[in-house]
């Protein structure tokens, strides 16, 4: 259990993949100029990474070493297109407003990363265990800096609007390079978030 | 050689089988999803062309499409709406147009008196707090009566030039936004009035 714990909990500050392993960030930059864009992509991202990381696991004695790559890529885009269609059916404004970067998770690095890193070689528990850690590091992260952005630079948090009408929005911070400030911040947080709990880090290195 | 045929063999054998199983699964998907996307399109067109043309009581999708003289401006499906005693009261135009974020679409309506019955933003990718304000609710180009980036069209009358600071009120900071979108509007607009003239003078 506390084996699991520690998959689990790798994802979130000590190898989060956004702040620590620095993979994934263009969509995650481009999307989170609102709150519901990164909670969005956050959920959509992680059922991805999820199932893309327990099929392939349970398949990992199956595929043929030389052919692991297509094989990992078939898996990911037909998770991500399943997504689309759900998203598209169901929540059709969040769709629109994502656009191009739901399509784009296929190419995620995050989930690649994982999926040949860890999932090609642990057994199924352990590889969608790591996928939710990995998942919930990922969206925590999104969901951060999206209400960072949106309430300076739009004054709104999910389209409530939460700054008095006197309020003139920063628009630098719904702009690309508030983006990158922005996700400068979180990186210093997130090794901050390191030093404060060490035993965390350290029972986690301990597990990796 | 025999052996490395067979291995490439199973290879590519593998990956059939790994593409035919995410095949089946994306065909389940899809299959319960494509009615509700559909409907979802179909609906969003229905309330827009009834946003347009308040009067009308139905809508015809015309079996030709329109050409835009404008180059960069292309037209999908055009609608005209109908009122009870089959009066034609205008056209409506999907047009798609180039901006600063990609492609945008508008939905433009003309009315039979020569000018823009109103537009309706379909789709618009441009950036959060600028360009985007065009399909806001909350910025107005005139609070006091509060007006719309969009709804300063309505009623628009087609020999007017369509230059933005000029007689279109621009959104602040997105020119290009402004300009994008004022330029669709004009190619729509341009278009049904000419088919509007054509039924006309053509009768039917």
């Amino acid at each position: 259990m506390k084996r699991l714990w520690n998959i689990f909990s790798r994802g979130i500050v000590v190898e989060n993949p956004l702040l620590m392993l620095m993979i994934g960030l263009c969509s995650a930059l481009a999307v989170t100029t609102s709150v519901q864009n990164g909670i969005g992509m956050g959920a959509a991202m992680t059922f991805v990474i999820f199932f893309a990381e327990v099929v392939i696991s349970l398949f990992r004695k199956l595929i043929p070493n030389s052919a692991r790559i297509p094989i990992f890529i078939i898996v990911i885009a037909a998770f991500t297109t399943m997504v689309d269609l759900v998203m598209k059916a169901y929540t059709p404004d969040l769709s629109k407003a994502m656009g191009v970067f739901i399509p784009l998770i296929v190419v995620n690095c995050i989930i690649m990363g994982r999926v040949e890193a860890f999932a090609s070689k642990e057994k199924p528990l352990d590889a969608g265990v790591d996928a939710l850690g990995m998942g919930v590091g990922y969206t925590w992260v999104l969901v951060g800096i999206s209400a960072f952005r949106e309430l300076l630079g739009n004054g709104t948090l999910a389209g409530i609007q939460i700054m008095p009408d006197a309020y003139v929005p920063i628009l630098f911070f719904t702009l690309p390079p508030g983006g990158f400030l922005v996700f400068g911040l979180f990186i210093s947080l997130n090794f901050w978030l390191k030093k404060v709990f060490p035993a965390a880090a350290d029972a986690a290195k301990e597990a990796a | 050689m025999k052996a490395t045929l067979k291995e490439s063999a199973s290879l590519g054998l593998t990956l059939a089988l790994f593409a035919a199983g995410a095949c089946v699964a994306l065909a389940v998907v899809y299959s319960i999803t494509a009615p509700t996307i559909d409907g979802l399109e179909k609906k969003q067109t229905e309330e827009s062309l009834a946003e347009l043309f308040p009067q009308a009581t139905s809508f015809q999708l015309m079996p030709e499409t329109l050409v835009s003289a404008d180059p960069a401006v292309r037209f999908t499906e055009s609608y005209v709406a109908v009122t009870g005693p089959g009066e034609r009261v205008g056209i409506a135009i999907k047009a798609f147009g180039p901006s600063y974020g990609g492609d945008a679409s508008i939905l433009v309506g003309v009315d039979a008196g020569n000018g823009i019955a109103g537009i309706k933003i379909l789709t618009l990718k441009d950036t959060p707090g600028l360009g985007a304000n065009a399909t806001s609710p909350n910025y107005f180009v005139d609070r006091s009566s509060g007006t719309t980036w969009p709804m300063q069209f309505k009623g628009k009358s087609l020999s007017d030039a369509f230059e933005v600071k000029n007689d279109v009120v621009a959104i602040t900071a997105s020119t290009i936004t402004s300009k994008a979108l004022t330029r669709i509007v004009k190619a729509a607009g341009d278009a049904g009035y000419a088919r509007l003239k054509a039924f006309a003078e053509g009768g039917k």
